[in-house]
């Protein structure tokens, strides 16, 4: 039925006037005036002036800016279908493996950005180092190959795996000895995928190599217990500490776990005042070396003398028959007795530990900790750990290489770090098939027939054995960056397995296979296998109970020892060692372990020769002199020469893992790895066949740090821990009681600011830090700061926002010298106390930048952080110059996309790593530690959103999630519960410079150390 | 008609008359320059683009090019800020102390002395603004210009924005002052002027002065307003610019001294400076019955006097280290006399506190080549005074750890070497368009004559000093 009410839009339309039907039939009733404007004759009329002027104005603009834009272009492309797990802003975290360390890989759309430690770990519990940091840079690695290689040239990988395994069939077939060189294997997948290739090609054996390995224990070990393992030490447990050369702390096997077990003994409580003492003994100063309480220099030669020396003096102690009497050691004088005194006092509390690859001293260290009772207890040789190690087959291998028809290279590089690499460079070109499956063209992938590219480790899967029933998962957290193919399907591949579909192997279905069978077939309480690989795959890591640990019978005995046991120590030596962070260099072209400061001697971008002032002076060598160093067959020349504090007289260190020539963007330091040798069947790191020259020219080290002493100055503060004992404010005490006011702060001219809410504070604790500068690289990762290469360190422009500083204070007439007019003087810096103080932005209360800025672009937030606007920043510098610690970094340069800068910031692909809640910096602004406000934030917004408050331990900064030793903590003071409040309140906590009353939010606690004579007493007063 | 004491001497000699003045001075207005002028001003020019150039470079690649570094962030660039300014403050102090002091000798020195002020400040200005790493923006922000984005404001709190203030005063009112004294004499080379465009450009200059005496009576006021203005500023510029360093907490910089001490060694390096040019110009331009040795003379006494207040402080600085019993306060002191940068303590030592020692001797204070030497010497003391005040303070500071050396870089010099192009191109513009001695003013003290225009009688007799 039709609506009888009617409207009308008026009363036109009421009437229907001819002129009203004529207009509604267009769409506007009045019309456009089109036709004017586009008939000119009716423009002229019609536009009068201002119109034209208007338009012309417009027009002028209009084409002006348009001109001027040229703005690049730019596609911001949708996901068209979102991920379920993905929102653009909010990141993801994923479980994985790197190496041997269980991490937690963070991802922003789809790109990991950043790893920390896993905290379900019971090894590394949350702990990474540096390299660890740094290996996400090595995903995005511009130097990486980005497909297969055939003669150095880009093939295709159905061709690759056509050729190479009819290769490999023909040979096979005419008997011709088939190799596949790699590390060592710690994936129980691996291992099976590797057992198959043999299996497919019957003259295939498999060749382990590792250029830097610990067989000399596993020989030990073997010989003394039968079992062939590196047990795992507990220095948690351990109440005395003596090390022969082991850098447990820095290098040696697994140092987050030590470092983790190590800090948690080290610091003594007003409760309890108790830490393990550390004694160290060694040639080179290592970073170990830096954080023992008694630290002697010592020759590598004199290891077994000394050895002996401490296990007489044991035994003489328990009852045992000595050993023959070895040469009295002058170097080291009573403090084997003193060692071995303290070591009977903690029986079964104690570990004795060797850095020497000879199995004979590590089966004499075995000896000792047999003695002492240390198995079962502090090692635990039934749960071992699984290390790098070479075998036999390597020497086999490098033997007869002539003989070999085909080798695969599967993640080593033996022309580079092998002794005798140039023997085997010509072999692999004489070989019929040879192959890498490296993922740069590294020096042995660029040698060989065939590269066929591995991923990165981010991209890849992998179950790892780290230590016995402790499974590390790796998972991918990105799809392949480039065409590259994971090298175990490579070789599955090449071995023809069964599951292969259309020349595709799904190594996934594999490794789940290996673990059901493996890992699974162990574990109990899962009600499906599904359900414990979700699980384990989302922790990350799995842990089999562990097995009890025994005390096995020692099969050795000592007397029989003493005969294979150098003891001859009148030559000199040249150690050869690695380096924090950079290692034996496989990560050669990561420009952030590069920048790192080695933690002791604080050098960037170079290895050197390390020498004490003694021998430098008696062989008139200065620092910035280069040598050329020689084994008659190899000579590295013009190696910058280090005058090393602490270094044993008549020993020379040069750092392994430089001087790589391919597959990185320039040759950093000289490699010396050709003075590796052999001795007992083991690599030897130390060689006493060298001659060192003086050569022509001089060359810079760049150095962050160029004045190592502490000037007296009450900036760090150390006790004994009997001074401690005595009083915990030991060397803390306050000298500026007139100063204050009733409440305990100091007078000052400023008003009092009420910080309601937050109060965000950091403490550093000096006695855990050892100084392993992992949170140098965490740091600059989550803050995109920038590399600026050697040159820009030498120009003393390095742009940490973190730093460690380390100061070197020498042993004098009793007393340590720490003023440089004082130890300039001394002949010998061999005996050293060193301290690691990690500085950061203090974030001042009263900061003296904020006064001085004369723009505001420092200011200070109502949550106590003092903040950088960097867009409002001019770049005086004037703050720079007024912080009293020297915190601020100014941007000399643009250092992104500027070819003079030419690292990750300056290609496409390395910038992936950037993360997008930190703004990069540009030329001419000055920045500093923000004690990671962007986390800070990512904490308060997730808290708000859950609806509760920020509950202490929500937000963990950048240097507090990777560290090691758990030295930092950070939190808000204006909770009287939370961790930062307890640390300040502690008796050691000290602010540094507080009588200038900058009132920092970041307090260091005093250094103690667990040595017999008093400290306090002898330090400087002000 | 004034007093002439016969034991006094005459601050004009050779008998000059009013004619001779006005002849004399407008010679190199009106005659074409000499080879000497070209050559010495082709070399400005070449020391200008030598500017121009490192400056480019500065602000296009970034302040990198120079020798600064994380520990350092002032060196050359702030040493040669304050050396500048200081080097202004003769101009000011003899134009307006003297002027209030009725001290006539500052007649035939003070507009060159002036002119010296506004060059050297333009030099000085170039430091803070292009030390800026953000060089485009900076200038603007820095001034206190309202904005809509509400809080977005200057710190009032920071020195470096006082001296915005003090810096663009300073130039304004010196600007002024030495522009007002100018035009009588311009009004002179206008009616000189033979030729059309110099009546044209003269006449546009001389703002239509007519010599009548209620011109002359208001020129007077004027100046005498304009000296009293200028008086706090030779005191208040260089203690704004010594704050920039006594509110810091730096070693060495946290100084309630510097004020009073930075004033004394502007004046100092100032008179260092007047005398390099003063005895060039007498000589080259024959002004020495204008600029005679009675004048050298009287500007020696003012350095060593001031010399021997900066001294003074230096000791003093010393003493308050020691007394203090800071060992930071006490470490940069004794770093500047015995740390790495010890030569340049004991090159400032040298050339500022010993050097002027020599001029209580009267023969010398007389011998224009000895003046124009320790003239050289002065100046390159205070230079180093405030590369000590500034490296050495920096370079060692709270932590060892920081601790760092600094060297220029060739684009530093540059800069420095550059400004000593602008500084003399624009001299040598002066020497040849505008009048160096005030004509007006000297015809004043012609010995004999009367004082034609002084706004009264003073009965005080001249004196150049007492």
């Amino acid at each position: 039925m039709e609506n009888k009410t009617k409207y009308w839009k008026g009363i036109e339309e009421l009437e229907r006037t001819p002129e009203f039907v004529q207009l509604s039939k267009n769409e506007f009733a009045e019309g456009l005036p089109l036709d004017e404007v586009l008939n000119e004759s009716d423009l002229d009329l019609s536009s009068n002036r201002r119109d034209f002027l208007k338009f012309f104005g417009f027009s002028v603009s209009a084409v002006a800016l348009a001109a001027c834009n040229k703005a690049p272009v730019k596609n911001v492309i949708p996901y068209v279908i979102k991920p379920e797990e993905v929102t653009p802003g909010v990141p993801n975290y994923y479980a994985s493996t790197f190496g041997n360390i269980p991490v937690v890989v963070k991802t922003r759309e789809g790109r990991p950005i950043k790893l920390e430690g896993n905290e379900k770990s019971s090894l590394t519990q949350g702990g990474l180092n540096a390299a660890g940091q740094a290996s996400v840079l090595s995903l995005y690695d511009s130097h990486r190959l980005p497909v297969a290689l055939k003669e150095g040239k880009t093939a295709k990988w159905a061709d690759v795996d056509k050729e190479v395994m009819a290769k490999l069939e023909s040979i096979n077939s005419k008997g011709g000895q088939i190799r596949l060189v790699s590390g060592q294997i710690n994936s129980p997948a691996t291992r099976q995928i590797i057992a198959e290739f043999k299996a497919s090609y019957p003259t295939a054996k498999h060749v382990v190599y590792e250029p830097v390995n610990y067989d000399g224990i596993i020989l030990a070990n073997e010989m003394s217990f039968g079992k062939a393992v590196v047990p795992t030490y507990q220095f948690g447990k351990a109440d005395v500490i003596v090390s022969f050369g082991a850098d447990f702390l820095g290098t040696w096997l697994n140092t987050v776990h030590y470092t983790k077990e190590y800090s948690k003994n080290r610091v003594p409580g007003a409760d309890s005042p108790k830490m393990s003492r550390h004694y160290q003994f060694e040639a080179n100063m290592s970073l170990t070396g830096t954080n023992a309480d008694y630290r002697f220099p010592l020759r590598p030669s004199q290891e077994g003398a000394a050895l002996m020396s401490l296990y007489n003096a044991i035994a003489k102690a328990s009852g045992l028959t000595q050993l023959p009497t070895p040469a009295k050691l002058e170097v080291v004088g009573n403090n084997i007795e003193k060692a071995a005194k303290d070591l009977l006092a903690a029986k079964g509390k104690s570990l004795v530990v060797s850095g020497s690859n000879d199995p004979y001293i590590q089966s004499l260290v075995n000896q000792i900790n047999s003695v002492l009772g240390n198995y079962g207890q502090t090692i635990d040789i039934d749960n071992y750990y699984y290390a790098k190690q070479g075998d036999q087959s390597w020497s086999e291998f490098a033997a007869e290489a002539s003989k070999v028809a085909a080798v695969i290279f599967y993640g080593v590089n033996p022309v580079y770090d092998a002794a005798n690499g140039t023997a085997l460079a010509e072999n692999i070109k004489k070989m019929e098939l040879s192959v890498s499956l490296a993922y740069y063209s590294d020096e042995t992938a660029s040698l060989c027939q065939y590269v066929a590219p591995d991923n990165h480790w981010l991209e890849s899967w992998d179950l790892t054995e780290i230590s016995k029933g402790h499974y590390g998962f790796t998972q991918p957290t990105i799809s392949p960056v480039f065409e590259t193919r994971q090298a175990q399907a490579t070789l599955a591949i090449w071995s023809k397995n069964a599951a292969i579909k259309n020349n595709e192997f799904n190594y996934y279905d594999y490794i789940r296979e290996v673990a059901k069978n493996t890992v699974y077939a162990q574990a109990s309480g899962f009600a499906s296998f599904d359900a414990w690989w979700n699980q384990a795959l989302h922790d990350g890591v799995y842990e089999l109970p562990m097995a009890a640990s025994n005390a096995p019978a020692n099969n050795v005995l000592a007397n029989d020892l003493v005969a294979k046991i150098n003891t001859k120590a009148d030559q000199p030596e040249l150690i050869l060692y690695t380096k924090v962070g950079l290692n034996d260099g496989k990560d050669g072209n990561n420009p952030w372990l590069h920048e790192m400061p080695d933690p002791v001697s604080k050098v960037c971008w170079d290895n050197y020769l390390a020498i004490s002032k003694y021998d430098a002076a008696e062989m008139k060598l200065e620092q910035g002199d280069v040598v050329n160093v020689s084994n008659g067959a190899y000579t590295i020349e013009k190696l910058p020469v280090m005058i090393q504090p602490g270094q044993a007289r008549m020993t020379f260190a040069i750092a392994l893992g430089f001087g790589r020539s391919a597959g990185v963007k320039e040759a950093v330091g000289k490699n010396a790895f050709p003075f590796v040798g052999t001795s007992n069947g083991t690599l030897s790191y130390t060689t006493t066949n060298f001659k060192i020259e003086k050569a022509e020219g001089s060359y810079e080290l760049a150095q962050t740090q160029t004045h190592h002493s502490i000037e007296g100055r009450d900036i760090v503060r150390e006790a004994s821990l009997g001074d401690y004992k005595k009083n915990a404010k030991a060397a803390n005490e306050d000298h500026h009681g007139g100063l204050r006011k009733p409440d305990g702060k100091m007078y000052d001219l400023w008003k009092e600011f009420d910080y309601k809410g937050h109060k965000w504070g950091l403490a550093v604790d000096m006695n855990a830090c050892t100084g392993c500068s992992a949170c140098v690289i965490s740091c600059s990762i989550e803050n995109n700061v920038p590399v600026v290469g050697r040159d820009e360190v030498r120009r003393r422009r390095e742009m940490h926002w973190i730093r460690i500083d380390r100061y070197y204070s020498f042993q004098h007439e009793g007393t340590y010298a720490t003023k440089e007019d004082e130890y300039n003087h001394m002949d010998d810096h061999q005996n050293v106390r060193v301290i690691h103080q990690a500085m950061m932005c203090q974030h001042c209360d009263h900061a003296p930048c904020e006064t001085v800025c004369p723009v505001l672009a420092t200011t200070h937030s109502n949550e106590g952080l003092n903040q950088m606007t960097y867009n409002r920043c001019i770049g005086t510098k004037y703050c720079a110059n007024n912080c009293p610690y020297k915190v601020r970094r100014f941007n000399w340069f643009r250092y992104n996309d500027n070819d003079n800068f030419n690292y990750y910031f300056n290609n496409d692909l390395g910038k992936m790593v950037i993360n997008p809640d930190v703004t990069v910096r540009t030329r001419g602004v000055m920045e500093k530690c923000s004690m990671c406000v962007q986390r800070i934030q990512a904490g308060k917004l997730s808290a708000k959103l859950e609806g509760r408050k920020v509950q202490d331990g929500d937000i963990k900064t950048a240097c507090q999630q990777s560290c090691p030793a758990n030295a930092i903590v950070f939190g808000d003071m204006n909770d009287p519960e939370s961790a930062i409040s307890k640390a300040f309140a502690k008796e050691r906590a000290y602010s540094v410079l507080e009588e200038i009353n900058v009132q920092p939010s970041v307090r260091y606690m005093t250094k103690i150390r667990n040595v017999e004579e008093s400290i306090v007493e002898n330090a400087a007063h002000h | 008609m004034s007093y002439e004491s016969p034991i006094r001497e005459p601050l004009v000699t050779g008998g000059r008359t009013a004619s001779d003045v006005t002849a004399e001075i407008c010679r190199p207005l009106e005659n074409k320059p000499s080879k000497l002028w070209w050559l010495g001003f082709t070399l400005s020019i070449v020391c200008l683009t030598i500017l121009v150039y490192t400056l480019v470079r500065s602000s296009f690649e970034g302040l990198g090019l120079w020798g600064i570094n994380k520990t350092v962030g002032w060196a050359w660039d702030i040493t040669n800020f304050v050396f500048w300014v200081g080097i202004g403050h003769a101009g000011t102090l003899i134009s307006a102390i003297l002027l209030l002091f009725r001290q006539k000798w500052r007649m035939s020195i003070n507009r060159s002395a002036e002119a010296m002020t506004i060059f050297a400040v333009f030099c000085a200005a170039i430091f803070p603004l292009f030390h800026m790493g953000r060089v485009w923006i900076g200038p603007v922000w820095a001034l206190p210009l309202p904005n809509a984005l509400g809080s977005l404001w200057v710190n009032f709190n920071s020195p470096l924005l006082w001296d915005v203030f003090a810096i663009s005063t300073y130039l304004s009112v010196s600007l002024l002052f030495w522009y007002l004294g100018m035009v009588p004499d311009l009004a002179t080379i206008r009616d000189r002027a033979a030729t059309p465009i110099r009546k044209f450009v003269y006449r546009f200059l001389s703002m239509g002065w007519d010599g009548s005496t209620r011109t002359w009576a208001r020129y007077e006021v004027v100046s005498l307003i304009l000296a009293g203005i200028s008086t706090p500023l030779v005191l208040s510029v260089h203690t704004i610019v010594s704050m920039d360093f006594a509110t810091s907490v730096i070693p060495g910089w946290h100084t309630t001294i510097f004020p009073p001490y930075f004033v004394a060694g502007a004046i100092f390096s100032g008179f260092g400076m007047v005398l390099t040019l003063l005895i060039i110009a007498r000589k080259v331009m024959g002004y020495e019955n204008y600029i005679t040795i009675g004048h050298l003379d009287a500007m020696c006494r003012v350095i060593l006097l001031t010399g021997s207040m900066v001294g003074l402080a230096y000791i003093t600085e010393f003493f308050i280290a020691w007394y203090s019993g800071v060992q930071y306060e006490r470490y940069a002191f004794l770093n500047r006399m015995a740390g790495p940068y010890w030569w340049a303590y004991w090159s400032m030592m040298t050339c500022n506190v010993i050097s002027p020692q020599l001029f209580w001797v009267k023969k010398w204070r007389r011998n224009p080549n000895f003046i124009f030497v320790m003239s050289i010497i002065v100046n390159i003391g205070m230079w180093f005074e405030r590369f000590v005040i500034i490296v050495t303070s920096l370079h060692r500071d709270y932590l060892p750890s920081s601790w760092v050396m600094y060297s220029p870089t060739l684009i530093e010099i540059g800069i420095f070497v550059g400004t000593f192009g602008l500084f003399f191109t624009c001299f040598f513009l002066f020497a040849k368009f505008l009048p160096v001695i005030n004509m007006a003013e000297v015809k004043s003290i012609l010995p004999g004559k009367a004082h034609s225009h002084e706004a009264e009688e003073v009965k005080q007799p001249d004196l150049v000093t007492q």
